[in-house]
């Protein structure tokens, strides 16, 4: 074996090696980025709690069931907004709602803006020695099944939502019916 | 001296519960609020532009979606709603719904943990309607018109 074939070996076996090697060493984040200003790829552990309930006392069974603001409240007591889920337009509250009063792993980006920390929730594990975490798709599944006659138009949920609808008729898409937007 | 430590006590105890009222009130307090309701995810994030009529139907969008909503002040401080006049649920909220991009005074009480202004609404004082108009300089934000 040449010296130049020996490089060329050894090289290869670099390049294949380390992703493992990195995999080894660093966390695995299953979160992708969304190009935000503030955003921070983040991995957090709580329990899942109604914010209503934890900042004003005013509290539900089950977290209101979905009809209310969850937060992950962490070790230190500190509440994080689950603001967001990984669909378009969605909240994370159809994921979170069965878990409530639950400890979850969640990853997921933190919006660290000075006015007002959000967390856009993009995995979670219950069991927290699971090798993965579950992507959140709750909203969209609960959307379909509340409105069978509605989804199947296209895959845009927004599109076809019938309060939507209703509402965007009655405004226009500019929030005024005297607003008309121009020609594309 | 007994009775010297006794009063010492009891003026130390006063003071911490009087101070520890102190803090509980600056945490809760009422106050009127006026600005836009905006949707929290878009603002916080700065993903977009994320104002007025331009903005206005993500922010339907993202009400019905679930995503908190919020009232953004002059100031530029931000106050999420998580109660409307006697209404506590706070998920796709139709009052909320109703009122995106509005201009509007609120009347509520405000609690302030961990970096966030939450804002309890008794009363939506004052609704001008949808008053900013941005459509004109950045179109129909996101997917244009």
């Amino acid at each position: 074996m040449t010296r130049t074939h020996s490089k060329t070996c050894t090289q290869s076996i670099l390049a294949l090696a380390t992703p493992f090697l990195l995999a080894a060493v660093l966390p695995l984040h299953a979160a992708e980025s969304v190009g935000a200003k503030y955003e921070k790829i983040t991995e957090i552990e709580g329990t899942v709690v109604d914010l209503l309930c934890e900042v004003a006392k005013k509290c539900l069974p089950n977290c209101g069931e979905g009809k209310r603001q969850l937060a992950i409240k962490m070790s230190d007591g500190k509440l994080l907004v689950a603001a967001k889920n990984p669909e378009l337009f969605a909240g994370a509250v159809a994921d979170l709602a069965p878990l409530c009063g639950k400890v979850i792993k969640a990853d997921g980006i933190l919006f660290e803006n000075p006015k007002m920390p959000i967390y856009m929730v993009q995995g979670i594990k219950t069991d927290p020695k699971a090798a993965e975490y579950t992507p959140l798709e709750g909203f969209t599944k609960a959307w379909t099944a509340r409105n069978k006659a509605a989804a199947g138009a296209s895959d845009e949920w927004f599109r076809n939502d019938p309060v939507v609808k209703a509402q965007i008729d009655a405004t226009g898409p500019l929030g005024r019916p005297d607003l008309k937007p121009k020609a594309p | 001296m007994k009775q010297f430590k006794k009063r010492h006590l009891l003026a130390a105890t006063t003071f911490a519960m009087i101070g520890m009222a102190g803090v509980a009130q600056a945490q809760n307090a009422r106050v009127q609020v006026t600005g836009e309701i905006i949707d929290t995810f878009c603002s916080v994030s700065e993903i977009m532009f994320s104002a007025g009529s331009a903005h206005y139907q993500c922010a339907v969008w993202c009400a019905v979606g679930g995503i908190p909503v919020s009232i953004k002040a002059k100031d530029g401080q931000i106050y999420m709603i998580l109660r409307i006049d006697e209404d506590e649920s706070n998920v796709a909220n139709p009052k909320l719904v109703k009122i995106q991009a509005h201009e509007v005074s609120v009347d509520g009480e405000l609690i302030k943990r961990d970096g966030v202004n939450y804002l309890l609404v008794t009363k939506v004082a004052n609704d001008k309607g949808l008053v900013s108009l941005t459509h004109d300089e950045h179109g129909i934000v996101p997917f244009g018109n």
